[in-house]
């Protein structure tokens, strides 16, 4: 039997060529064409925004940066886009921790339904919140009629509104796990020595969860700089960085102004993204030491349960509204004018063109996406060879780059040669490969952290050479990661709004496009319509999401950059 | 070939740096066929870095590796007739028991019928008759275990390789296995080398123990040679607890085979077995706890007797444990089977003494 094995060696032929040099760099030959693809698709795209920012008619200039700031216009987009990071940050951190406390010490009644409430928005794009509440609050909307108000939705509360539902499941699923990771038994003990309950969030809580309160405020503030629908549909004449960037473009044909508008949304993005991954990384007081136990709580304080409990109860009815009102406005003609049942909004030929347009692209993007990031995720953790963490860095930032700043990136790298591109449906499924990538690479990572190196080395033992290990032992491991980073691609892809804008073509809408324009022209039915079967999609995938969680131990449903 | 030992497998100087640190310096064994030979060694010796460059996982810097008298040093884990059980058993988890134990059987192009036949005979010597079908994540720790085994045996390997197998299970099913590795070992005679941190556990499975430390062999040799006949004091103190005392060879009478020590607590009259101890020696003793006597002080004065202090006391049932002190130092006697004898409590003057059989080391 040794023979047997040792037989394998004096091969000949071709194919035995071919074979052996595989087996020895198969490795390399996988870095080397990722490495071309991110360098060609992200890099690429994003040192034409950053060339074109200084690149005129003239040469290299600083012309255009001189320009942004001596235009109120202009510099004022940076202002108020930061002022709206920071409102949404600080809103949302509040009320993130107070649905995290009640949902991990609250009352057990309360905790499912508010957990539910607060992961909802997660099921839709972000920018359904502008829609409802144009329905809720709009000039027409129904609870600015029902009690007479003259609110004014288009408005900066509108926008922070919008955004802060919209990030709800963000800042929420980031400062419960936090809350969940502190050990019970500090707050048992300050309560021992008699402290109140008050005294012990303010003393023992919230500082030993700062750093993570800090991580999930900082992502906040990344995400909500970078959204671009619901200011774009909210925002009236408030000027920001990311609409302004379409608007330079779509409005103007100004590529100049769009990148330097692009770099200055990108470069606190960047910081943060920095900030987050070699700063903070590691840092916290949340772990566990001894047996973290489920204890019995004692009820809360009414000081702290009332409070938290209005802040809580009332979001989540806002959320569930929400739904509510896209499901009605769906099926009536014009919701709150006229309540009379139709279906034509539903069964409307360019929504649902849109749709399936939608998901030809996204299934495009998810299959490509999901190949692409398991190779990477195998090269990154497997492969040998310098440049593996610029690797691992590049896959990964497409995750923290806005949108918008890619959507540029693409039309300005790719309407020329050698890769010229613009204008058809292959350009967008790049561009949504490349920008949702992390994901895939990141459960890629995770599950190949799972099976031990042992396993390959085996194979190797029983008489596999590489190419076998790879084909009959690798692939089928990572088969469940490949899957999830199918289906979340094809998800945020159905959902993704700010980069694909700038890339399709008239004549061929997405579904995110079609929502846009219409909540633009205010047709709220053919919006609300779209936005629904979009969810139900998206809802289905998280449904297979969650099934593979359970099954594999292989989450990614937690992750939202659409 | 009964009787007449043929080295299988052989170890020639084997050096292994990894960058500035020096993992391996310089091993040299001889493994005879049939034989289950231990690594066993503190963690970070080097007993796993050596295991692997058998295995082929690791090349060693320098040194060869024969394998049936041919080097096998240079060819990757595929080309090579040994084959490892891993610490983690790395079993596939996308295929079920069957398709693991016959995966390596399948790589060689067996017809199905004869893989099936022999999975079959592979699931029975590891008792798992009926259970080829569950999958990795519905067996046991100890199952698992064994279809690793199971595995690694499909091939009839030269050597098997265990690479701390025992490491993941509880520690009523490690003694378990350990038997039962052993027994599946000798039953099929495959050259075997176990890697372990575990002393007791080396002791109780091997045929001979290779001991390291440091990347230098400290000794090899039989569980009994490396307990009664420690080559070192690491060794000495490597397996179950020792004191040690130290002493001056006086003098050494051939004719009654005695030699005179004398000790800080005394003189002693040791037996002379160790024909490189010669008078005037600077000498370690290894003095095991349990063969050691105690006495109360005011019986009749034997030889080889010293007069100490009970300083603590344990009663374990089968065992009492004491520690005895003589003015500032301390002797550790075990005393087993203490029923119906007489105990020492705490402050209570004794006698202590210590048999003529005692290994010496050279200082």
């Amino acid at each position: 039997m040794a023979e047997a094995v040792m037989g394998r060696v004096p091969g000949r032929g071709i194919w035995y060529k071919v074979r052996s040099f595989l087996n020895a760099k198969l490795v390399n030959i996988f870095a080397g064409s990722l490495f071309a693809l991110l360098a060609i698709f992200l890099i690429y795209p994003i040192i034409s925004v950053l060339m074109k920012s200084f690149w005129g008619d003239d040469g290299f200039t600083f012309d255009f940066y001189v320009e942004f700031f001596s235009y109120n216009f202009y510099y004022w987009s940076l202002f108020n886009t930061l002022i709206l990071g920071f409102s949404t940050m600080i809103i949302l951190v509040i009320v993130g921790f107070c649905f995290a406390y009640l949902t991990t010490r609250g009352p057990l009644w309360l905790r499912k339904p508010l957990k539910i409430c607060a992961l909802l928005p997660l099921a839709a794009p972000p920018y359904i919140f502008s829609i409802s509440l144009i329905t809720l609050f709009g000039r027409n909307g129904l609870i600015n009629n029902l009690l007479d108000l003259n609110f004014n939705i288009y408005s900066w509360t509108g926008v922070i509104s919008a955004q802060c539902l919209a990030f709800l499941p963000l800042s929420f699923m980031m400062i419960e796990n936090v809350l969940n990771s502190l050990n019970p038994s500090l707050e048992e003990t300050a309560s021992d020595m008699g402290a109140s309950e008050v005294r012990i969030v303010r003393a023992i809580t919230v500082p030993l969860a700062a750093p993570g309160l800090l991580k999930a405020a900082l992502l906040v503030f990344v995400m909500t700089i970078a959204e671009f629908g619901n200011p774009a549909i909210l925002g009236g004449r408030t000027p920001f960085l990311a609409v302004d960037t379409y608007l330079a473009i779509t409005g103007e044909g100004d590529f100049n102004m769009a990148s330097v508008l692009s770099v200055v949304l990108i470069t606190p993005c960047v910081l943060i993204f920095i900030l987050h991954n070699y700063v903070l990384r590691g840092k916290g007081y949340a772990t566990i030491t001894g047996k973290g136990m489920a204890t019995e709580r004692k009820p809360m304080a009414p000081i702290i349960k009332i409070p938290f409990m209005i802040i809580s109860i009332s979001t989540a009815l806002i959320v569930l509204m929400s739904f509510g009102v896209i499901l009605l406005g769906s099926f009536v003609k014009i919701i709150g004018v006229d309540n009379t049942f139709v279906i034509d909004h539903v069964l409307n030929t360019q929504s649902n063109i849109a749709i399936w347009n939608s998901i030809k692209v996204s299934l495009g993007a998810g299959l490509f996406g999901a190949v692409v990031g398991t190779l990477l995720a195998y090269v990154i953790m497997r492969g040998k060879f310098r440049g593996k963490h610029i690797m691992e860095m590049v896959a990964l930032s497409g995750f923290a780059l806005p949108g918008t700043v890619i959507g540029v990136g693409y039309i300005m790298a790719f309407n020329r040669p050698p890769f010229l591109l613009t204008g058809g449906i292959l350009i967008i499924i790049l561009n949504c490969v490349f920008r949702f990538l992390a994901v895939g690479v990141e459960a890629g990572i995770s599950k190949l952290h799972q099976i031990s190196i042992e396993i390959e080395e085996a194979s190797a033992d029983l008489g596999a050479d590489f190419l076998t290990i790879f084909i009959k032992v690798v692939l089928p491991i990572m088969f469940s990661a490949f899957v999830a980073g199918f289906i979340y691609t094809f998800m945020t892809t159905m959902m993704s709004l700010s980069s694909v804008i700038f890339l399709v073509t008239p004549g061929f809408d997405l579904a995110s496009v079609y929502i846009y324009l219409t909540a633009q022209l205010g047709e709220l039915g053919l919006a609300s319509a779209t936005t629904m079967k979009v969810i139900v999609i998206v809802a289905i995938s998280l449904g297979i999401l969650q099934i593979i969680a359970k099954k594999t131990g292989l989450d990614v449903s937690k992750q939202q950059g659409a | 070939m009964d009787g007449i030992k043929t080295p299988m497998l052989e170890l020639r100087d084997i050096y292994k740096s990894f960058g500035e640190v020096d993992v391996l310096k310089g091993i040299s064994a001889k493994i005879d066929k049939g034989e289950l030979l231990t690594f066993v060694g503190p963690s970070g010796c080097g007993k796993t870095t050596l295991l692997r460059i058998v295995g082929g996982f690791t090349t060693a810097t320098s040194g060869q590796v024969l394998l049936d008298g041919e080097d096998i040093g240079k060819l990757p884990p595929n080309m090579r007739n040994t084959k490892m059980v891993f610490q983690s058993y790395a079993l596939f988890p996308h295929m079920n028991v069957r398709k693991n134990i016959g995966f390596g059987l399948k790589l060689q192009k067996w017809p199905k019928d004869k893989i099936d036949k022999r999975v079959e005979e592979l699931l029975a010597l590891v008792h798992m008759e009926g259970l080829g079908d569950r999958t990795i994540d519905r067996i046991s720790g100890g199952q698992q275990q064994r279809v690793a085994l199971a595995r690694a045996l499909a091939q009839e390997p030269k050597v098997l390789l265990l690479d701390e197998p025992l490491s993941n299970l509880d520690a009523n099913l490690r003694v378990v296995m350990r038997e039962e590795i052993r027994n599946i070992q000798e039953r099929i005679g495959v050259t075997t080398i176990f890697v372990t941190h575990d002393q007791y556990e080396a002791m109780s499975i091997s045929d001979r123990l290779l001991v390291l430390n440091d990347g230098v062999i400290q000794q090899i040799g039989s569980p009994i040679e490396i307990y009664e006949q420690p080559a070192n004091e690491f060794i000495a103190g490597f397996v179950g607890y020792v004191n040690f005392l130290e002493g001056t060879v006086d003098a050494i009478d051939e004719g009654t085979n005695t030699s005179y020590v004398t000790t800080k607590y005394g003189k002693l009259e040791l037996d002379h077995n160790q024909e490189e101890i010669e008078t005037g020696d600077e000498v370690l003793l290894v003095i095991r706890p349990e063969t050691i006597s105690l006495s109360p002080s005011h019986g009749t004065e034997r030889p080889n007797t010293f007069h100490g202090t009970v300083e603590s006391q344990m009663y374990a049932g089968n065992l009492a444990k004491y520690t005895v002190k003589f003015g500032d130092n301390e002797m550790v006697v075990d005393h087993y089977n203490p029923m119906g004898s007489e105990k020492f409590s705490k402050n209570t003057k004794v006698k202590v003494t210590v048999p003529r059989a005692i290994h010496v080391l050279k200082r």
